[in-house]
């Protein structure tokens, strides 16, 4: 699965930290997300969706592989 | 993971407190074959069937040192409050390292214990039960921090990148 988490941020101009505090999880989980190295839950995915005010699958993206 | 089931953060420190000690006491007394003589005394047990006979049978007080006995009773104290409190900020992510360094540090466990109970016998497998009895806790401990020192480093990075 791809993301494009590292993106969305950048147009909104946050840090991982505080967006890391606006979702209510750690810098790492965020951090990870972007590294591809964590598919985040359901739950986590819908509150960014909430938070940039996009659909989920405007930010993560299946994969061939998937 | 439910956090619920997790100790409360404030555990961790004392745990560390306890734990470092023990360990290292620990280590000493199974090298060194060392009792504190002054914890000789005379305890309660569910079951003795060993020498001295006269004090075999079931629910019995028999003449023990109880070295052994505080220090292993210590050390799990300890280990348990690290590897089982809350971090200071507990997320889904976390839990996953959790669980994965559970999963990975019961494996490394038997994977240790199999080889030594092909390769140990007598009472030299005594000592490996000894050990076995901590090592998954030690190996939880040491998988679960190195995975979030590991996950701290690459944020460091990132940061540099950001800036």
């Amino acid at each position: 699965m791809k993301n494009k988490l590292k993106i969305e941020r950048a147009i909104k101009d946050i840090t991982q930290e505080e967006l890391a505090r606006e979702i209510g999880v750690t810098r790492q989980a965020i951090n990870s997300i972007e590294l591809g190295k964590y598919v985040p839950s359901t739950i986590l995915a819908l509150k960014l969706s909430r938070f940039f005010g996009k659909p989920v699958n405007d930010i993560f993206l299946l994969e061939d592989n998937d | 993971m439910k956090t619920k089931l997790l100790l409360p953060n404030c555990f961790k420190r004392p745990g560390w407190i306890i734990l470092i000690p023990s360990a290292l006491l620990g280590l000493f007394i199974i090298i060194f074959d060392y009792d504190f003589s002054f914890l000789e005394t005379r305890v309660f047990t569910i079951y003795s069937g060993s020498f001295p006979l006269k004090d075999s049978g079931w629910f019995s007080v028999i003449e023990s040192n109880l070295t052994n006995t505080i220090v292993g009773v210590l050390f799990i104290i300890g280990a348990v409050f690290v590897a089982f409190s809350k971090e200071k900020t507990e997320d889904e992510f976390i839990a996953k390292i959790r669980l994965e360094s559970l999963l990975w540090a019961t494996y490394i466990n038997y994977g240790v214990l199999l080889f030594c109970f092909i390769f140990f016998y007598a009472f030299e497998f005594l000592y490996v039960m000894i050990f076995n009895m901590f090592t998954i806790l030690i190996f939880f401990i040491i998988r679960f921090y190195y995975m979030l020192y590991r996950s701290n480093k690459s944020l460091g990075h990132e940061k540099q990148t950001e800036n």
